[in-house]
C-alpha cells in the first residue's frame, strides 16, 4: 500500500467512526421522544418526500430558493463524483473508468457542468448572506450563529475548487480526457503555462479535497448541516391529517399532560427540530415575531434540539434533564412569554420547506402550562371560568343565544324537516356586529331557499380557544358534549359562520368519532352562485374598492380561498384587491390561538400590521370572513385613524347585492 | 391547625332571565354554580395551607347535588369536604343556617383545633351577608368581615391582622385567633385546578353529615327554626333602557334631564 | 273508599306543583311536609308523592311563590260544593291558644329603633334616612321612634337625630364605642335592647351595619333581613321587608312575624332622606357601656380614607365615568375625572384608550381588564363592543353619552344621550357642581 494510501484510509475510517458515533449519539436521541404514528399511507408519503424534499416545492416559493435547488441537486449528483473520490483513495484501482465509456464520459460532463454551477450558487449565497441581507437573516440570533453558515458554504467552495484543480491538472499532465470536462480543460489549458506548478497543485487539490471531505463529514452531525441527513426522511414523516388539528390527550389518574420537558416531545417532533436548517422563513411569516413580540417559531425549535442534546446525557442515565424546556430565556429554553405570543396561524408551518410543524409544538408547551402548571396569562382565567359556566368566551347568559333571531323567521333545526345545522356559534350568537353579519347569512339562505334550522339555546362553543390555548381537558368536555348534542339531533350538515367553528367541528371533532358534511357560509355560497341558485344582476359599486383579508383558519388552515372572493365578485361584479401578502401567505389578524382573550403588550400590534398592509391598497372597504378578523380589522381601523374605511363580512356584501336586486 | 371554609351553591344569577310576557322568573336551563366570593375564600384557606402547612376543610349546606362545589374545592386543593345535607336543614334562613354551619365546625374543631373560617362575604343569591357573623357569634369566634388583604398570621401569637374594605375608607385591625373572616373579591386571584387535581377530586370523597350526624334540634334549625319567611316574591319593574333629550342640539338641556332623572332615582351621593 | 258513603268528611285533597312557578327557594316545601311525602330534584323543585300526601296544606301555605296548590278529584269537588252549601265544614282552630300567647309574647316589644352608624364622629347618610323612614313606620304602629347614638363624645349626633325626626335618642358614649368593633358594640346594642325592647330596629346595609346586626340577630335569635329597598307594616302591625334577590331579578318580601324584635338592614340611598328640622328636641336616654377595654380584644390599628392614594380600585368604586376612543385625546380625560369627582367617583377607561397610552392598564374595564359592578357608570365615547360590555354591564345604571346613535351601547344603558360628548360632560359637570352647592347651603 503506497503510504498516500494508507493515511487516506485511516483518516476516512477515522471520519467515518466519528461520523457514526455523532449520528449515533443524535439519533439515539429520538428513542426518548413519545411514540407518534407516521409510517402509514406510504403512498403518500413517498409522493409528499419527492414533492417537498426533491422537487423542492417549498424551497422554490422563494426567488432565492432556486439557489438552493441548484444546490441540492449538484449535492446529490456530486455525491457520487465524491464516492467515487473515497472509494478511489482506498483502492486506487476502482474508479468510475470502469464503467462503459459512455456513461463514464457523460458522468465526467455532469460533475464538471454541475460543480461550477454550485460554485457560482455559493458565491451567491455570500453575497446575500454579506451584502443584500434580507431582513431575517440580519436579526443578532442569526448573526450569533452564522459563522457555521460561512464554515459550511466556504467547505462546499473549497471541494469545487480543489475539484477543478486536481482534475485541471490531471488534464494538463495528459492523465485525463478534457474533451469531457470543459471546464476542467479550461483550468488545464491554464495551467500549460505554468508547468512547474502541475505536480504540486495536483497534490494540494487531492489532499485539500480529501480534508474537507473528511472534515464535513465529522462536522455535519454537529452542524445545522444535518439536514442534509434529515431533510428528506422529515418530509416522508410530515404530517399528513390536519396539522393545526391538535392530538386528544388521555386523560387518566398519574397521566401528564402536554410537553414541559424535552422528552414529553414526541420522536417527530425531535426529529424536527434535528432538521431544521434555521433558514428563517418561519420567522420571516410570523406574525408574533414581525410585531416584535418574544415569539420567534425558528427559535422554539432550535430551542428544542439545543435542549435536548443539552440534557441528553440525562435522558441516557434515566434522569430527567437539568436544563428547563420553559423558563427563563436562555439557550435552549422557551419563555412563556414566546409561547403565549403564538396565534396558531400556521405561517411558520406553511412556510417550513422541510415541512417542520412549529405550531403544534407551542401549543403542546401550553398545554403543560395550563394542565399541569396552571400558569397562563392573567386574562385567561376569565375565558376558562366562562366557558365552562356558559360554554361562550364572554360569559354571557347561554339563553340569550338566540336573540339575534327576534327580526327573522328561524326554525329550530330538526333531523328529515331541515338539512342543515346553522351553527352560528358564540361572536355570530353574541357580539353585536356579529350578529348582523349572521342576519345577512339567513337572509341570503332564506333568499336561495336553502333549508335549515338552528339549535338556539342548546347551541354551546365549540371550544376551539380552549384546544389552541391548552386546555385541552376542558375543551374535550365541550367536545364531547357537542358531539353528543349533535348525534342527538341527527346533524349531519353544517354551515358555521366562523372559519374556528369550521375547523373545529370539521377537523378536531373528528377525533372524537363525529364525521360532520360541515361548510363555511362562503363556500356554500359560492356553491349557489354557480349553480345559479343566486343570482345577482345588478352589480353594486356602493362599497367602492374592496380589499380582502384570508383568514387564517379558512384560508391556510382549511384551503377555502375562492369561495370569499367569488361572493365579493358575484355582489360587486369586481374581484377584490389582493395585498401583498395573501392567499397561502396571508397575514394574521392577530385573534387566532386564542390571543383575542389576551393583551399585546409588547411590540406593535398585529392587527395594526395588517390594518396598515391593506390600507397600502387604499380600500374602501376591507372584506373579511371571520368574526375575529372582523373585530380585529375594525379595532385598528379606528385605532389608525382610518374609521372612514368600512369592514364587511363577504356575506354581507352578497346580502346587500340581494337587497339591492330586491328593491 | 384547621382552616375552615365555608362555601354554597347557588343559582348562577346572572343567567336568570325574566319571561317578558309573565314577567316571571326563567329558572329552565339556570346552572349551578359555586358562588363567586366563597372562591376567594377557598383561595385564602389554600394560600395559609401553603404558608403554614395547616389543613383545609370546606362545608357546605344544601341539596345532596351541592356536592359538585365541595369537589370544586376539592380539586383547587382543600384536604376534606363535608356536605351538610337534610331534610330538616331545608328552607333555612340565615339564623338557622348559621346554626347548622356553626355546629358542623364544631364537630371538626373535636378533631382537630380551628383557627381560622373564612366565609365570602355574601352569597349571589341571597345578598344577605348575615351567615358569616352568624357563624362567628355562635363559635364565639372574633370577627372581621369585609377583609380585602391579610397583613400577618402569627399562628405563635395567635393573632391575625387584616384590612377591611369599607364604604369609602380601610380600616386595619388585629384580632386575636380563632377568627372568622368574611372576605372580598380584591382579596386574592382564585388558582385554577389541574388537570390532576381535577381527576383526584373527581373521586375523592366527599361526606355527608346529615342531622343524625349533628343532632341538633329540629325545631331550630330549617324552615322551622327560621324567625323569617317569604312571604311574596314578585318581580321587580325592569327600567328599559330610555334615551334622553336632543344631545346634539342642546347638550344643556340633555344634561339636564340626565341629573333629573338621577335624582328621581336617587342615584346621587351628593 | 267506604268514606264516601259515610257522612260526608271535608276532602283535603293533594298538594300538586304548578308548572314554571318553582323558584328552587331551598326546599321550603320540603321541610314543611310533615309525611316526608315531597323530594327536591336536582333543579330544586319538589316531586310531590300524592299518595303519600295527607293535604295538611303546609307546603302550600309556606311556598313563597304559590307554586303549590291543593288538588281535588271531581268527586271531591262534588263533595267540598255540598259541604260548602250546607256550610257544615266550620272547623274549629287548635292554634287559638297557642296564637294567643304569641300576641302576648309580641305585645312586650314597642317602638322603632334607628342604629346611628358615625365613623370618627361622624354618622353615614343611611341613618337619617331611616330616620325618615322609620317615622313612618312608627306613625303605623302607634309607637315612638327612637335612635341609638353609639361612640365616644358623639353627643352631638343627639341633636341631629332629633332633627331628623327622632323622639328619643339612646346614647351610649364612652372611649371603649370610639372604633367600631362588632364584640363591644355587639354587647352594648344588645343590652339596650333587652332591656327597652324594641319591635323594630333599622341599621343601613353599609359594612359596619351588616357586620353588626348579623350578629345581633344572631345573640336575640331574632329575624333580620338584608339590604332592604322596601319598608311597611301589614294589616298584623308585622314588619313587610321587601328586598332584591337573585341578583334583583326577583323581589321578596319578607315577615318576622313570631320573633322580636324585627331587623332589618336597609340599602342606602334608596330611602328619601327627611328634613331636617333644627328646632326638633327630644329626650336623651343615657346608658352605661357593658363593656370595658380589656374585654375587647380586637385592635382597630389604623382608618384610611379612600382617595388619598394614588392607586384607584375601580373594581370597587361605586360611580365610574369611562372614556373610550371617542374622547380623542389624553387630555380629555381630565373632563371626565371632573365629572368623577364631583360624584365620588373615579375614571375607567376601554381598552382601546388603555392602548392609546390615555390611561393606565388598570383602568381598564372589559374582557381583558378589569369587571365592574359600580351603581352607576357612565359610558362616555364608548361604542360597546362586545369586550367592554362584559366588564360592565353588571353595573346597576349604565348611563351612554356617544355621538353615534346606532353604537352598541345604547343596547345596555338605562339612560343615553346622543351627542357631543365634549359639551354634554361639562355642562353635566356645572349642573352636578351648582346643584352640590345648593344642597351643602341647604
Amino acid at each position: 500500500m503506497m503510504p498516500q494510501t494508507a493515511i487516506f484510509t485511516t483518516l476516512l475510517v477515522a471520519s467515518l467512526l466519528f461520523f457514526c458515533w455523532s449520528v449515533y449519539r443524535r439519533f439515539s436521541l429520538l428513542c426518548y421522544g413519545q411514540p407518534e404514528e407516521r409510517l402509514d399511507q406510504p403512498a403518500r408519503r413517498l409522493a409528499e418526500m419527492f414533492l417537498y424534499a426533491f422537487a423542492q416545492l417549498r424551497v422554490l416559493r422563494k426567488p432565492f430558493g432556486l439557489n438552493h435547488f441548484v444546490i441540492f441537486w449538484s449535492f446529490m449528483i456530486l455525491a457520487l463524483a465524491n464516492g467515487e473520490f473515497l472509494v478511489n483513495g482506498v483502492f486506487p484501482s476502482v474508479s468510475l473508468a470502469l464503467l462503459p465509456e459512455g456513461v463514464h464520459r457523460a458522468l465526467l460532463l455532469a460533475f464538471d457542468a454541475v460543480s461550477l454551477l454550485t460554485l457560482f450558487a455559493i458565491a451567491f449565497s455570500f453575497i446575500r448572506r454579506l451584502v443584500v441581507k434580507p431582513p431575517h437573516l440580519d436579526s443578532l440570533y442569526v448573526k450569533g450563529r452564522s459563522p457555521e453558515a460561512f464554515l459550511i458554504l466556504s467547505f462546499i467552495a473549497l471541494l469545487m475548487l480543489a475539484y477543478f484543480g486536481l482534475h485541471g491538472s490531471l488534464i494538463a499532465l495528459g492523465m485525463e480526457d478534457p474533451s469531457a470536462m470543459p471546464v476542467s480543460s479550461l483550468v488545464g489549458s491554464w495551467l500549460s503555462s505554468h508547468p512547474d506548478l502541475i505536480p504540486a497543485l495536483r497534490n494540494v487539490s487531492w489532499w485539500l479535497h480529501a480534508f474537507v471531505l473528511f472534515a464535513f463529514i465529522c462536522f455535519l452531525p454537529h452542524s445545522k448541516h444535518m439536514h442534509i441527513l434529515t431533510a428528506i426522511p422529515n418530509c416522508y414523516f410530515g404530517a399528513l391529517a390536519w396539522p393545526a388539528t391538535q392530538p386528544r390527550e388521555k386523560f387518566e389518574k398519574g397521566a401528564v399532560y402536554g410537553v414541559g420537558t424535552v422528552e414529553r416531545f414526541t420522536w417527530k417532533d425531535l426529529f424536527d427540530s434535528f432538521t431544521c436548517t434555521e433558514c428563517g422563513r418561519c420567522q420571516a411569516a410570523c406574525p408574533a415575531t414581525i410585531t416584535g413580540k418574544a415569539l420567534n417559531p425558528r427559535q422554539i425549535v432550535h430551542a428544542i434540539k439545543t435542549n435536548l442534546l443539552e440534557n441528553g446525557d440525562a435522558l441516557r442515565e434515566g434522569r430527567s434533564g437539568t436544563l428547563p424546556l420553559i423558563g427563563a430565556e436562555g439557550e435552549g429554553t422557551n419563555t412563556e412569554d414566546a409561547i403565549w405570543s403564538c396565534t396558531t396561524c400556521g405561517a411558520c408551518m406553511e412556510a417550513c420547506p422541510v415541512l417542520i410543524e412549529q405550531m403544534p409544538k407551542i401549543v403542546k408547551m401550553r398545554r403543560h402550562l395550563v394542565e399541569t402548571e396552571s400558569r397562563f396569562p392573567e386574562e385567561l382565567l376569565n375565558l376558562f371560568e366562562n366557558m365552562e359556566q356558559r360554554s361562550n368566551p364572554w360569559g354571557i347568559a347561554p339563553g340569550e343565544r338566540a336573540k339575534w333571531v327576534s327580526t327573522l323567521p328561524v326554525k329550530p333545526f330538526v333531523a328529515g324537516e331541515t338539512e342543515y345545522l346553522l351553527y352560528v356559534g358564540c361572536a355570530g350568537s353574541f357580539d353585536s356586529r356579529a350578529k348582523q353579519v349572521t342576519v345577512a347569512l339567513a337572509t341570503v339562505l332564506n333568499a336561495a331557499g336553502i333549508s335549515w334550522g338552528i339549535l338556539g339555546k342548546d347551541e354551546k362553543c365549540c371550544g376551539d380557544s380552549l384546544r389552541r390555548l391548552g386546555n385541552e381537558y376542558l375543551f374535550e368536555k365541550m367536545a364531547l358534549e357537542n358531539v353528543e348534542l349533535f348525534r342527538q339531533r341527527g346533524v349531519t350538515k353544517v354551515i358555521t359562520l366562523c372559519p374556528h367553528c369550521l375547523t373545529t367541528l370539521k377537523n378536531d371533532y373528528r377525533q372524537y368519532g363525529l364525521e360532520l358534511e360541515v361548510v363555511h357560509q362562503s363556500e356554500l355560497i359560492a356553491d349557489l352562485i354557480r349553480s345559479g341558485r343566486i343570482k345577482l344582476d345588478k352589480k353594486d359599486d356602493s362599497l367602492g374598492k374592496i380589499a380582502y383579508h384570508d383568514p387564517c383558519y379558512l384560508g391556510r388552515h382549511n384551503d377555502i380561498f375562492e369561495a370569499p372572493r367569488t361572493l365579493v365578485q358575484a355582489a360587486t361584479g369586481v374581484a377584490p384587491v389582493e395585498t401583498e401578502r395573501h392567499g397561502r401567505n396571508s397575514f394574521c389578524c392577530g385573534a387566532g390561538g386564542g390571543r383575542m382573550w389576551m393583551e399585546e403588550f409588547t411590540g406593535e400590534r398585529v392587527n395594526h400590521a395588517r390594518v396598515d398592509e391593506l390600507l397600502a391598497q387604499k380600500p374602501d372597504t376591507i372584506c373579511v370572513a371571520c368574526p375575529y378578523c372582523m373585530t380585529m380589522m375594525e379595532d385598528g381601523l379606528k385605532d389608525k385613524g382610518a374609521g372612514q374605511v368600512r369592514v364587511r363580512d363577504v356575506v354581507e356584501v352578497l346580502a346587500e347585492g340581494l337587497l339591492r336586486k330586491n328593491a | 391547625m384547621l382552616v375552615v371554609v365555608c362555601v354554597k351553591q347557588v343559582p348562577d344569577t346572572t343567567q336568570v332571565q325574566i319571561d317578558p310576557v309573565t314577567n316571571t322568573l326563567i329558572r329552565e336551563g339556570v346552572p349551578f354554580i359555586v358562588n363567586p366570593y366563597d372562591t376567594h375564600a377557598v383561595e385564602e384557606a389554600l394560600r395559609f395551607k401553603d404558608r403554614f402547612g395547616c389543613r383545609v376543610a370546606a362545608i357546605s349546606m344544601g341539596p345532596p347535588n351541592a356536592e359538585a362545589t365541595l369537589r370544586k374545592a376539592l380539586a383547587q386543593g382543600v384536604d376534606r369536604a363535608v356536605l351538610l345535607s337534610d331534610r330538616s336543614f331545608g328552607g333555612a334562613d340565615t339564623l338557622a343556617t348559621s346554626k347548622v354551619l356553626a355546629a358542623a365546625i364544631e364537630k371538626l374543631a373535636k378533631e382537630e383545633e380551628v383557627g381560622v373560617v373564612i366565609c365570602g362575604k355574601q352569597t349571589i343569591d341571597g345578598d344577605t351577608a348575615q351567615v358569616g357573623p352568624g357563624i362567628a357569634t355562635r363559635l364565639n369566634f372574633s370577627q372581621l368581615t369585609l377583609v380585602d388583604r391579610v397583613d400577618e398570621l402569627d399562628l405563635s401569637g395567635k393573632k391575625i391582622r387584616v384590612s377591611r374594605k369599607l364604604e369609602g375608607r380601610h380600616e386595619h385591625v388585629e384580632a386575636p385567633l380563632p377568627v372568622l373572616l368574611t372576605v372580598v373579591r380584591e382579596l386574592n386571584r382564585p388558582r385554577y385546578p389541574t388537570v390532576a387535581m381535577r381527576l383526584e377530586s373527581a373521586d375523592a370523597q366527599v361526606e355527608v353529615w346529615d342531622n343524625k350526624v349533628l343532632q341538633l334540634d329540629v325545631n331550630g334549625i330549617g324552615l322551622k327554626g327560621s324567625p323569617t319567611w317569604v312571604s311574596r316574591i314578585f318581580s321587580p319593574e325592569r327600567a328599559k333602557g330610555e334615551m334622553l333629550g336632543d344631545g346634539a342640539h342642546d347638550p344643556e338641556g340633555a344634561a339636564q334631564l340626565l341629573i333629573d332623572k338621577m335624582l328621581e332615582k336617587d342615584l346621587l351621593a351628593l | 273508599m267506604t268514606d264516601a258513603v259515610k257522612p260526608p268528611k271535608k276532602p283535603r285533597g293533594k298538594a300538586r306543583l304548578l308548572e314554571n312557578k318553582c323558584i328552587a327557594c331551598g326546599a321550603r316545601c320540603q321541610s314543611a311536609c310533615p309525611v316526608d311525602a315531597i323530594q327536591m330534584n336536582d333543579a330544586g323543585e319538589p316531586i310531590i308523592d300524592a299518595s303519600r300526601c295527607i293535604g295538611c296544606v303546609k307546603c302550600v301555605k309556606v311556598c313563597p311563590v304559590q307554586a303549590i296548590e291543593m288538588a281535588f278529584t271531581p268527586e271531591e269537588l262534588r263533595i267540598l260544593q255540598e259541604l260548602a252549601a250546607s256550610s257544615a265544614g266550620a272547623e274549629l282552630s287548635e292554634e287559638d291558644a297557642e296564637e294567643a300567647a304569641l300576641k302576648k309574647k309580641l305585645a312586650a316589644y314597642s317602638g322603632v329603633w334607628v342604629f346611628v352608624e358615625q365613623t370618627e364622629g361622624e354618622a353615614a347618610k343611611v341613618s337619617w334616612e331611616l330616620l325618615g323612614k322609620g317615622k313612618e313606620l312608627a306613625q303605623a304602629r302607634k309607637c315612638p321612634l327612637c335612635a341609638v347614638v353609639m361612640g365616644e363624645g358623639v353627643e352631638k349626633l343627639c341633636d341631629q337625630a332629633f332633627g331628623y325626626g327622632a323622639e328619643k335618642v339612646y346614647l351610649m358614649d364612652a372611649p371603649v364605642l370610639r372604633h367600631y368593633r362588632t364584640e363591644a358594640y355587639q354587647k352594648s346594642l344588645c343590652a339596650l335592647v333587652e332591656k327597652y325592647k324594641p319591635e323594630v330596629i333599622l341599621m343601613g346595609a353599609t359594612g359596619l351595619g351588616r357586620d353588626l346586626a348579623g350578629v345581633v340577630a344572631t345573640v336575640l335569635a331574632t329575624g333580620l333581613t338584608a339590604d332592604c329597598t322596601g319598608l311597611s307594616i301589614d294589616d298584623k302591625g308585622n314588619l313587610m321587608q321587601t328586598r332584591p334577590a337573585f341578583g334583583g331579578n326577583i323581589m321578596a318580601t319578607i315577615v318576622c312575624d313570631k320573633f322580636r324584635p324585627q331587623m332589618s338592614t336597609v340599602r342606602p340611598h334608596v330611602m328619601p332622606m327627611p328634613e331636617f328640622d333644627p328646632q326638633a328636641k327630644g329626650e336623651i336616654v343615657r346608658e352605661p357601656v357593658p363593656v370595658v377595654e380589656d374585654q375587647v380584644l380586637v385592635k382597630v390599628l389604623d382608618i384610611l380614607m379612600d382617595g388619598g392614594g394614588s392607586k384607584v380600585d375601580i373594581a370597587g368604586a361605586e360611580f365610574i365615568v369611562s372614556g373610550g376612543r371617542g374622547m380623542m385625546a389624553k387630555e380629555n380625560f381630565a373632563m371626565l375625572q371632573e365629572l368623577a369627582d364631583v360624584l365620588g367617583g373615579v375614571v375607567g377607561a376601554s381598552r382601546s384608550a388603555v392602548d392609546a397610552g390615555w390611561m393606565p392598564p388598570d383602568r381598564q374595564v372589559g374582557q381583558t381588564g378589569k369587571t365592574v359592578r359600580p351603581k352607576v357608570y357612565i359610558a362616555c365615547g364608548i361604542s360597546g363592543a362586545i369586550q367592554h360590555l362584559v366588564g360592565m354591564q353588571d353595573s346597576d345604571v349604565v348611563i351612554a353619552i356617544n355621538r353615534d346613535a346606532e353604537a352598541p351601547i345604547f343596547e345596555v344603558a338605562s339612560y343615553g344621550i346622543v351627542g357631543d360628548l365634549f359639551k354634554i360632560i361639562p355642562a353635566l359637570t356645572n349642573k352636578l357642581r351648582a346643584l352640590k352647592a345648593a344642597r351643602s347651603k341647604a
